[in-house]
């Protein structure tokens, strides 16, 4: 019983920052700027080897190239934007919208990242978070969906499965 | 490792991680397997339990809730890797069983859930009839029916007999005045014991206004309203001239009827259009019947009194029709199966009921076909075998109204059926999607849930998964998860789940829309005993 209650103890005082999950390894990054996105993938789904990771890019993110990775098959899903985003001067209705790695094998007990660079508008908001869902397929058929948005007032932690955040700030 | 040094390394972990700004990559704990399985049914009880995770965890709040509710903690564990094994509690009851469980991850987060499994077979759902009122008071309540029925059938039957047979013989009027009386002291009693019935309080509890308000709150307080009148206008019948008192005696009579078709199980039934008037013409005709035997036996003595028990004669069968026939069609729609009649209380009750109604045709039908001649044409004997036996009849109906006014305690086999399988619902409305939640039966025991999903503007919401979480915080249950699984009809259901608690249950769901969008609603539910 007594470490039943220390146990609780420590629940009580780290229950802080999200360190699960997929995340992004920068958490931080100003509106009308370029953004380099790390996915960090620190797990599969329940044991179970990673085979794919889905990225949904989120509306007011444009120009987004993937890094292709060895071993996985790199795929693009292309779309129309809600509106027109200025990239540059140049006035952009469309592009990336989803980002599909697939193929490779990424066991339970690895680590990997997987990379997009992207231009993050200036119509984005800064002083709010910016959440990029991802989905991770693993073998067998099992799926983890790291796709719940915060509702205002909430945080990532109140989730089971939060998608990844970005900190937007105001352009430098 | 001890756990103590695990749960050491384990805070170490943690204290370096909250160093890191960004932090490592960590992760929440997952249940990767469990044993017995969640859901399963197995054979016999098992003497350990085994939770495995994705990560190293360390347990924060480990219980056992049985099928009987109780909860227990369950302190003798062992951590073997990412395994913990659980040492179960000795003799676990047949039923169905909640290992519910909360741990901490590497993380420092806490995640929590349930496995449901059932030793043998999953808990049956329990019995509905049983009362949770203290017998002194059914038995109480029990005399003010039985009360209240023989000032309602022997009082105002025994006025209503100048209404439709003859004057009432002037030595008739002291007895029936008095079950008129029986009948309006015992309401005031069956009223109080009805009150503490509802609310389940003692004897003792008569005096809390409380008790009473229940009461008339119930249906039983227009019953009682009306029979106090019937009574009063059937007392006033016995002391005015004879035309207003047939008139009152009928008016009072057909009061009686009215108020028996006012409450009860047999007027709540469906279809309200056959099954009110039936106990209407139910009542009506059996305190005519049961009420013009005291006057009978009054009139024999009387020289007159020969005519009297002709008008009887030639009257009784139309009356006898309409207690059959309205007793005929409530008995069909209350007991439903024949069957019933002996495998259920109120079907014994029934049965009891109609034994002691066929003793009393029996003797009816002796005295009418074989009596009645002979007392008319004036033999001396007859007058005396035929009171005899008219006396033996008030006996057998009274306890025929004993016997009924048992039914009180037996909710027939249609309410029975009908309260079980009433479902417990919810409706859960945001702007992003609406969910209407059903669980049938809505009480503990083997359930199904069905769940119907509309958008936020009531459009249709095809979702791609939907799981379902159920929890009862107060009782130490943490989450039971079931994937919902589509119906043809759009609906989604769950069919494998046993409640095994009573209670307001908290039930969350995850409505997969798209592959990158998710919804989650909650709201809580109440589940019957």
């Amino acid at each position: 019983m007594k470490s039943l209650s220390l146990a609780a103890l420590v629940a009580a005082f780290t229950a802080g920052p999200a360190l699960a999950h997929v995340t992004l390894e920068t958490q931080q990054a100003p509106v009308g700027s370029t953004y380099k996105a790390v996915l960090r993938v620190p797990h599969g789904c329940k044991g179970a080897a990673t085979t794919r990771v889905r990225v949904r890019i989120p509306e007011g993110v444009i120009a987004v190239k993937p890094m292709p990775k060895p071993g996985w098959t790199l795929e693009t899903t292309k779309g129309k934007y809600e509106k027109s985003y200025d990239y540059y001067g140049t006035p952009t209705v469309e592009g990336v919208t989803e980002v599909s790695w697939s193929g490779g094998k990424l066991l339970d007990e690895h680590y990997d990242e997987f990379v997009l660079r992207a231009y993050l508008t200036a119509d984005l908001k800064p002083e709010t978070t910016l959440y990029v869902p991802v989905v991770q397929e693993c073998e067998g058929g099992a799926v983890e969906r790291w796709i719940e948005i915060p509702a205002a007032g909430k945080s990532a932690d109140d989730y089971k499965f939060p998608a990844p955040g970005l900190k937007l700030i105001p352009k430098k | 490792m001890t756990r103590q040094l695990r749960l050491f390394l384990i805070l170490l972990g943690l204290a370096l991680a909250s160093l890191a700004t960004t932090g490592q990559a960590l992760a929440h704990a997952a249940l990767t397997k469990t044993v017995p399985a969640d859901g399963a049914v197995i054979a016999s009880a098992p003497s350990a339990f085994s939770l495995s995770f994705s990560e190293p965890v360390s347990p924060l709040v480990l219980r056992l809730i049985g099928p009987d509710g109780t909860s227990r903690p369950l302190t003798h564990f062992t951590l073997t890797d990412r395994t913990l094994a659980i040492a179960a509690p000795s003799a676990l009851a047949n039923g169905t069983h909640v290992l519910s469980w909360r741990v901490v991850s590497e993380d420092g987060h806490p995640v929590g859930g349930s496995v449901l499994f059932s030793v043998g077979a999953p808990s049956g759902a329990p019995d509905l009839a049983a009362s949770q009122t203290e017998p002194t008071v059914r038995v109480v309540l029990w005399l003010g029916k039985l009360g209240l029925l023989l000032g309602l059938a022997l009082g105002i039957g025994g006025v209503a007999f100048m209404a439709w047979v003859a004057p009432l013989p002037v030595a008739a009027r002291r007895p029936i005045a008095g079950f008129l009386l029986l009948g309006l002291l015992s309401l005031p009693v069956a009223f109080a014991a009805q009150g503490l019935d509802s609310l389940a309080l003692p004897l003792s509890g008569v005096l809390q206004l409380a008790v009473w308000k229940a009461a008339a709150a119930s249906s039983f307080g227009r019953t009682a309203l009306i029979a106090i009148l019937a009574l009063l206008v059937a007392l006033l019948a016995l002391f005015v001239p004879s035309r207003s008192g047939r008139l009152l005696a009928a008016l009072a009579w057909l009061g009686l009827g009215a108020a028996l078709a006012a409450s009860g199980h047999a007027s709540a039934a469906e279809p309200q259009l056959l099954t009110r008037p039936a106990v209407f013409l139910h009542a009506i005709g059996m305190a005519g019947w049961a009420g013009a035997l005291l006057p009978l036996a009054f009139a024999l003595r009387q020289a007159d009194g020969a005519q009297a028990l002709q008008r009887f004669s030639q009257r009784i069968p139309a009356l006898l029709l309409v207690i059959l026939l309205s007793g005929g069609a409530l008995a069909i729609v209350q007991v439903e199966r024949p069957q019933a009649l002996l495998t259920t209380p109120y079907g014994l009750v029934l049965t009891g009921k109609l034994v002691l109604v066929a003793a009393l045709i029996g003797l009816g039908a002796f005295n009418r076909y074989r009596l009645t001649e002979t007392v008319v044409s004036g033999l001396a004997g007859a007058r005396a075998l035929l009171t005899q036996i008219i006396a033996a009849e008030i006996v057998i109906i009274v306890a025929i109204l004993a016997v009924v006014a048992l039914w009180r305690f037996t909710p027939p086999p249609r309410a029975l059926a009908a309260a079980a399988a009433q479902p417990a619902s919810v409706h859960i409305h945001t702007d992003k999607a609406m969910a209407d939640i059903s669980v049938t039966p809505g009480r503990t025991g083997p359930v199904t849930i069905t769940v119907s999903l509309l958008d936020g503007a009531f459009g249709p919401l095809a979702a791609k998964e939907l799981r379902l979480a159920l929890s009862r915080p107060e009782a130490g249950i943490e989450p039971i998860e079931r994937q919902a699984i589509k119906q043809a009809d759009g609906s989604w259901q769950i069919g494998d789940l046993t409640l095994p608690v009573a209670g307001r249950w908290t039930v969350e769901l995850e409505i997969l829309v798209s592959d990158f969008e998710m919804t989650r609603l909650k709201e809580t539910l109440d589940i019957r005993p």
